[in-house]
């Protein structure tokens, strides 16, 4: 089903939210774009994606889970309660979403994360198509189609007159129903409103189903890794901007007669990630780095036949040294 | 805006969310090791809390944070839980700082266990060294506990001196028990030992057990575990024939903080118990 909005009206739809939801809109703030509350900011062409992955919505990277009173020998545990609220993201990217959909999974099963299932049901996503190839990214080869996806409750499509809109869930449905703001629209101007993308590669860098074919192959060649990683420096960064990256630690905050347990991000690049008292598998770089690879695209997809990576290219871009993934991942493929 | 769907979370916990324990015995077993007794504050839980023997659990103190240990208290023996604990970090360190009437958290039980099922009717061999004994021992008071169920049981067991030695009541109690066989060794003695002297995979070749319709467990340092497997092959044991548990540094315990894993397989949630068939087909080289 298609609908279609204008600029104008989408903003005031929005505005109109605010009643019922938090809603937040991408913004720029001190010249890195995020994920803001809405305050009918404009709505900028060069957005492209946010600077951090809007993981931390969902997972955030410091998440207190309960705390405890103590005192006289005695101790009382006092659970909090998950985030709460509903909640509206406009502007996410299909690469972001994906993410959140390859993450699920992780935190359900046998053993359900409150915090973060939580933060996925009370949150509508509401998706846009990009018009531009992000620095870095490979989401081409990885499968995603920057300007269409079923990861949203609704996903737009920007017009010369304003959006177009695909509802994709009951919940999207709901939201956009009513005639004060969407009009019906066709299939045909759906499709009419996909453009063409900025800087778009007119061949893949690599063939993902080859990468998956060989991860496991590749998996024991300690030259092979030594030499990927050779210049990587542990600093964590592509771990911390990476859409997928959920490995975490549980840490406790003490303070005189009262404390708290988090949960909060790790990274598999650290050296005392796996560190035990007299053992450390992978005290060597190489190490780290082929888990991290691997955990991706290997591992991961063993587990919950989906590949941990979105190709948004946030690592790539943001790396000091440079270190490439993509370049990782084509000699994988070769 | 359709309402969303909240899930009732009054009474329920948080997955990361422990029980209330308190301790009611502490027994010093060597220098840097120690056995805590611990009893359930929710007096339904003692009734209700189940487990088996291999299985692990996440214990807190308070202010600290959580370390990993397995339950080395049989499930044959309700009333109380064990675990042992050596001085090694932060977690362990505060641990022994702890008295009796003092309260620690617990999650779990997590992870699979030692496979009773198919000891039934075997001769079983039970290797350990040091506090690797820990799990073996909920294992043995299980099987003791069920003794007719079973044929030969030998326990060989090992540490670095006398004074290494962990669970000093329980070596006494299964060497006067005459349903089992029990050695004890020590890579060096004193002018007192009177057990054997000289590695646990050494000392295992000289007794040269036989692997007809035998089962072979072993738990204790890699280093040992790594040669005892490779003395298992010598003497005829069939990787199938032979049962370990792995350790890796595990946080959640649920197979979700992502470091306990050993190529796809998680310790946490595959392991910690394996056959020697699963491990010498692993992909990773990693543990």
């Amino acid at each position: 089903m298609y609908r279609k909005i204008t600029g104008e009206k989408l903003k005031k739809w929005l505005a109109g939210l605010k009643a019922q939801a938090e809603v937040l809109a991408p913004a720029r703030e001190n010249g890195l774009w995020t994920y803001r509350n809405f305050d009918r900011q404009d709505f900028s062409p060069n957005f492209q994606n946010s600077h951090l992955p809007p993981k931390a919505l969902f997972l955030e990277s410091l998440r207190a889970m309960f705390e405890w009173k103590s005192g006289d020998g005695s101790l009382r545990l006092n659970p909090l309660s998950p985030p709460d609220g509903q909640r509206v993201i406009f502007g996410l990217k299909p690469c972001d979403a994906k993410a959140l959909k390859i993450l699920e999974p992780v935190f359900a099963g046998d053993y359900q994360d409150v915090f973060y299932l939580r933060n996925l049901s009370r949150t509508l996503l509401l998706g846009q198509a990009c018009r531009a190839q992000c620095e870095g990214s490979f989401c081409g080869e990885m499968g995603i189609d920057p300007q269409d996806s079923a990861d949203f409750d609704v996903f737009f499509r920007e017009t010369p007159e304003g959006y177009i809109a695909r509802v994709i869930t009951d919940r999207g449905n709901a939201l956009t129903g009513g005639r004060d703001f969407f009009g019906e629209a066709s299939e045909e101007e759906w499709n009419l409103a996909r453009g063409q993308i900025r800087g778009r590669r007119e061949k893949h860098l690599f063939d993902l189903e080859r990468v998956k074919a060989r991860a496991a192959e590749y998996f024991p060649d300690e030259t092979f890794w030594k030499r990927v990683s050779a210049k990587c420096i542990n600093c964590g960064i592509c771990t911390y901007l990476c859409p997928t990256c959920h490995c975490f630690d549980l840490c406790d905050l003490q303070m005189p007669g009262q404390g708290a347990r988090f949960r909060c991000s790790d990274s598999c690049a650290f050296p005392d990630f796996t560190k035990m008292a007299v053992h450390n598998p992978r005290e060597e770089k190489w190490r780290r780095y082929r888990q991290r690879v691997s955990h991706k695209f290997n591992f991961f997809y063993q587990n919950f036949q989906a590949i941990a990576c979105v190709g948004c290219g946030r690592c790539v871009a943001h790396c000091p040294v440079n270190l490439d993934l993509r370049e990782v991942l084509l000699e994988v493929a070769r | 805006m359709n309402q969303l769907p909240t899930k009732a979370l009054a009474g329920e916990l948080s997955i990361y969310q422990p029980h209330l324990m308190e301790i009611i015995r502490v027994i010093p077993e060597t220098g840097d090791t120690k056995t805590f007794h611990i009893q359930f504050l929710d007096s339904a839980l003692r009734e209700t809390f189940s487990f088996l023997s291999g299985q692990f659990a996440e214990y807190s103190v308070f202010g600290e944070g959580e370390a990993t240990f397995c339950i080395s208290s049989s499930p044959s023996r309700r009333g109380h839980l064990e675990f042992s604990v050596k001085r090694v970090g932060r977690v362990t360190e505060a641990l022994h700082q702890l008295n009796q009437g003092d309260i620690i958290g617990l999650r779990g039980p997590y992870g699979n266990h030692f496979p009773l099922d198919q000891l039934k009717g075997k001769d079983l061999l039970f290797i350990g060294g040091g506090i690797g004994l820990a799990p073996l021992r909920s294992l043995i008071h299980n099987v003791l506990d069920n003794r007719s169920d079973y044929r030969e049981i030998t326990i060989l067991y090992g540490a670095r001196s006398p004074q290494d030695l962990c669970f000093k009541y329980d070596l006494e109690t299964w060497s006067r028990n005459p349903a089992v066989k029990m050695i004890t060794t020590v890579d060096a003695g004193d002018k007192d030992w009177k057990g054997q002297v000289g590695l646990v995979p050494v000392v295992l070749e000289e007794i040269g057990p036989s692997p007809d319709g035998a089962v072979a467990i072993t738990c204790g340092p890699p280093i040992m575990i790594r040669y005892t497997l490779r003395s298992l092959e010598k003497l005829g044991f069939l990787p199938s024939q032979v049962w370990t548990t792995l350790e890796m540094k595990m946080k959640c315990g649920l197979g979700k903080c992502g470091r306990c894993n050993i190529g796809p397989l998680y310790v946490c949630k595959d392991g910690p118990v394996f056959s020697y068939e699963e491990i010498r087909n692993f992909s990773s080289d990693e543990f």
